[in-house]
Parts: structure tokens; C-alpha cells; sequence
């Protein structure tokens, strides 16, 4: 490969091909280049270039299957609040926007620019639409308090001496003295039951949390008010039975940002937000392209730009073919 | 490469390098009636459905209709085998691998394998990195322990919960 110069051999003639500049040397010594593969220097890159980005994700999803399998404790997709059904949506329109790539292929190879333009836009649509749904997804880990590291992440992986000290030092920050003043003091009439109810717990868990002989298992009652793990009856269901979406403290008081427990929930926030950011990274490369892409004319002589796109936009779509299952469903 | 070893693998047995070489040139460069054949609304749109099917599949396996939910094991298996089928679908179809010369080997078995070895080679340091662990870090890392302990709690609110009402 060291030669990727592409010069036809002597003998041929009259394809069209652009390539044939008429030697008429036999019996000569001449040099001869040929490309180390048979196949134009744009789409060889694009292909050397997968290559590594298959070693790449292996490396990565590799990781995280050996974390997974290694951890002594691995949290339930629900335990960290993962939508399944939200993780199937954004699979649909990432196989959606493979397909509207292959199509602007064909478009431009039979040179019909404005169609080839429209499935391009398409597919540029459906990839902001992905990665709209992905913000929409790691906003709501941040409003539960994961995030991959320290100074935002909430999360303790037992409901241990360290949990309850961190709780009762959120417990005492002056703002949030103050706050709690607030909430003791605002008439029953102003918040709703649901409030209400809270702010009884709140105030037997601030009782707990004070006095210094606590068991596990009061840990554990702080841990379940703050932010409750779902039990595995209820179907893995999101918003039905105990421990749905809205009734942990912290939901229903959103200022109190009180640490939480998810046993392997920090391990879990690492390869998530690793696996998940490089992807959406991709993608978003995938959408710089596109966007640049779209302000040329989109017709035969482009279908090999587009073609490398297209291969790499396919990759992206692959990677999601794995992380979907690892992460959601597993 | 010297002239001496024309093509290497990826030479169409029989044929000389002239030809092979003017084969694929012709191909990537002129031959764009060729890819007609192989391109098609129909195929894709095929594919495109099988893909939906195989997502659906797979997110069966969440649906308490699976009857293998207290058996995890059988779950990943399914899915991962459906995993490598749509991955399989987007290679040969939409990145047209299905209609590639031989050259795609070249690049692609090296990688795979390549891949394969460096998950494999994850496991002894990684993987198994809580088979000995110190004590400290056994003091504070989690253990099935703690999830009974917060489902236990769980369990205990939702049954004072109604009572309070």
C-alpha cells in the first residue's frame, strides 16, 4: 500500500475511464503503480478508517461487558432510570437514517440531485432527532443525580455510615437550612397532598439522619425515601408501583439534591456516559458532514463522497445496534 | 507491492492483474450502471423491515411476556445472537459489502479479529479484578447485599404507606 497511485496498466483502452494515458511501451521498462486494493483512495481510507473504529468500540464495549460481568453488583436499567421503550424509539430512527443514506446514494449515482438532497436532509433530521433524544435521556440522569463523576454525581453504592453523613451534610448546608425553614413554615394549604406526605417523611429521615446510631437497614428506609430503587415485581415497569418515577423525595422536592443510593450505580454512570458520549460524538461528526454535504450539488460525480458518508454513517448505526441491547436491556 | 506479486489475495483466481485491475477501476470509476443491480428500493425497503422485526425482537425480551425472565442467561443470548444478525444486515447491505470484491476481507477479518482478541484480553485484569480486592475497597464497594437491604426497605414503606392514608 505503499504506492496507492492509480495508473492504469498498459493494453486498455476506451472505457471512459479517465485513466488511460496511452502508453505505448512494450518491451519497455516502465514503473507501474497499483493501488494496494482495488478500490478508490477515498472509500480505502473510509474502510482503514472503520477499521480502527471497530477496534475502537470493541475496546470500549469489550470494557464494559467485563466491568458488567466482573461488578459484584450491576444495577437493573430501571434501577438507573433507562426508558426501554425510549432506547427502541432512537434505534428505529437510527435504522430510519441508515436506510435515507443508502437511498441518497442511490439518488446521486442516477443523478438526481434534488432527490438525493432530500433524503440527505432526511437523514440529517433523523440524527438531530437521535441525539435530541439522547439529551432528553441524560437530562434525566442528571436530574436524578447521576452523572459520570464526583462533583455532580449523587451517587453512593451502599446505604452505609458514608451515605448517611452525606446526607446529613446536605441536610446542613445553610441554604438548605434555610430552605427546610421554609417548607416546616408554608401552610399545609399551599402544597399538594402529595407535598404534604413528603414533607413528613422529609422530616423523619432529617430525625434519622441527626441521630448518630443508625443500622443499616434506617440507612437503607433514608436511602429508599430519598430516591427508591423499583422492586423487580412490578415488570420492570417505570411509572406503576412503588418506587416509580415521582415518589423519592428528590423528585418531588427537585432543590433537595440529596445523594442517592444505586448500589454499582457509579461503575454503571462510567461505561454509560463513556459508550453513550463517544457515540453521540459520531453522530454528531455524522452531522457536521451532512451539513456541509448539503450545500453541494448532490449528483453522480458526488456519489463516492457520499458513498464514504454513508459507510461511516452505517458504522455509527452499528455500534447502536450493540449499545442498545448492552445498555437497555441487559 | 512489486510487480512480482501483482495483487496478492485479492486477485480473482484465473484472471490476469491486467484485467483484475481494470475490472475494479471500471467498476468504482464508470461502472455506475452496475451498482442498479445490486441497489434497488425494494431490497433496501426489505431490509429495512427485517431490521424493524429484529428491534422488536429484542425488545421482547423485556416485555413480561418473555418466559425466560428469571433466566438472564438465555436473554443475552438471544439478543446478542439478534444483534449480530441486524449487524450483519447493515454490513452486507447498506455499506454493500455483500457485493465487494474480495478485497473487503482484508480489512475487515483482521479488524475482527483484532477486536475479539483485545475484549478477551480484558478479562484477567479487568473482568476478574474482584476476585482479590483489598479490604478497604471490599468496606466500600456494593454487594448484593445492599440491593435485598433497599428492596427490604421498599417493601417495608409500600406497606406503611397505605396504612398512614
Amino acid at each position: 500500500m505503499s504506492a496507492p497511485a492509480i495508473t492504469v496498466p498498459h493494453g486498455h483502452d476506451g472505457h471512459g475511464h479517465g485513466h488511460d494515458d496511452g502508453h505505448g511501451h512494450h518491451g519497455h521498462i516502465t514503473l507501474q503503480y497499483q493501488p494496494g486494493l482495488p478500490l478508490d483512495r477515498g472509500k480505502l481510507i473510509m474502510w482503514l478508517f472503520l477499521s480502527t473504529e471497530i477496534m475502537f468500540f470493541a475496546a470500549l464495549l469489550g470494557s464494559y461487558v467485563v466491568l458488567r460481568f466482573g461488578a459484584p453488583v450491576w444495577p437493573k436499567p430501571h434501577h438507573v432510570h433507562l426508558s426501554e421503550p425510549i432506547g427502541a424509539f432512537n434505534t428505529f430512527v437510527l435504522i430510519c437514517s441508515s436506510v435515507t443514506i443508502v437511498l441518497a446514494l442511490e439518488a446521486a449515482r442516477a443523478n438526481k440531485a434534488s432527490l438525493a438532497k432530500v433524503w440527505m436532509l432526511l437523514t440529517l433530521l433523523l440524527g438531530t432527532l437521535f441525539l435530541g433524544v439522547k439529551g432528553y435521556e441524560y437530562a434525566a440522569k442528571f436530574s436524578h443525580g447521576i452523572y459520570p463523576a464526583m462533583p455532580h454525581s449523587r451517587i453512593y453504592e451502599r446505604p452505609d455510615l458514608y451515605y448517611g453523613s452525606a446526607v446529613r451534610a446536605r441536610l446542613g448546608e445553610p441554604a438548605m437550612i434555610d430552605r427546610l425553614k421554609e417548607l416546616d413554615d408554608t401552610p399545609a394549604d399551599r402544597l399538594t397532598a402529595e407535598q404534604v406526605a413528603a414533607r413528613g417523611r422529609l422530616q423523619q429521615i432529617r430525625k434519622m439522619v441527626a441521630s448518630p446510631e443508625q443500622q443499616a437497614f434506617d440507612l437503607a428506609v433514608v436511602a429508599d425515601q430519598v430516591m427508591p430503587l423499583p422492586t423487580e415485581g412490578g415488570g420492570g415497569d417505570h411509572g406503576g408501583g412503588h418506587g416509580g418515577h415521582a415518589s423519592g423525595l428528590n423528585d418531588i422536592f427537585p432543590w433537595l439534591r440529596l445523594p442517592v443510593v444505586i448500589p454499582g450505580g457509579n461503575m454503571w454512570a462510567s461505561t454509560y456516559f463513556l459508550l453513550t458520549g463517544f457515540h453521540a460524538i459520531h453522530v454528531g461528526v455524522g452531522l457536521l458532514v451532512f451539513a456541509i454535504m448539503l450545500t453541494w450539488t448532490l449528483n453522480a460525480k458526488r456519489a463516492g463522497a457520499i458513498e464514504n458518508i454513508g459507510l461511516y454513517w452505517h458504522f455509527v448505526d452499528l455500534v447502536w445496534i450493540f449499545l442498545f441491547p448492552l445498555l437497555y436491556l441487559f | 507491492m512489486s510487480d512480482h506479486d501483482p495483487h496478492g489475495p485479492v486477485t480473482r483466481p484465473g484472471a490476469s492483474a491486467d484485467e483484475t485491475l481494470q475490472h475494479a477501476i471500471d467498476a468504482e470509476h464508470a461502472g455506475h450502471g452496475d451498482h442498479h443491480s445490486h441497489g434497488g428500493l425494494g431490497k433496501y425497503l426489505l431490509v429495512f423491515l427485517a431490521l424493524c422485526g429484529l428491534t422488536t425482537m429484542s425488545f421482547f425480551t423485556y416485555s413480561p411476556a418473555w418466559p425466560w425472565r428469571d433466566q438472564p442467561q438465555v436473554g443475552w443470548t438471544f439478543m446478542m445472537a439478534v444483534s449480530c444478525t441486524k449487524a450483519m444486515l447493515v454490513i452486507l447491505f447498506f455499506m454493500h459489502v455483500w457485493w465487494e470484491a474480495n478485497w473487503k476481507y482484508v480489512l475487515t477479518i483482521p479488524a475482527a479479529m483484532m477486536a475479539l482478541f483485545l475484549g478477551i484480553m480484558l478479562i484477567p485484569d479487568v473482568g476478574l479484578r474482584n476476585r482479590m480486592v483489598s479490604q478497604e475497597r471490599a468496606l466500600h464497594m456494593a454487594r448484593g447485599s445492599d440491593v435485598r437491604l433497599l428492596e427490604q426497605a421498599g417493601e417495608a414503606q409500600a406497606l406503611e404507606q397505605p396504612a398512614a392514608h
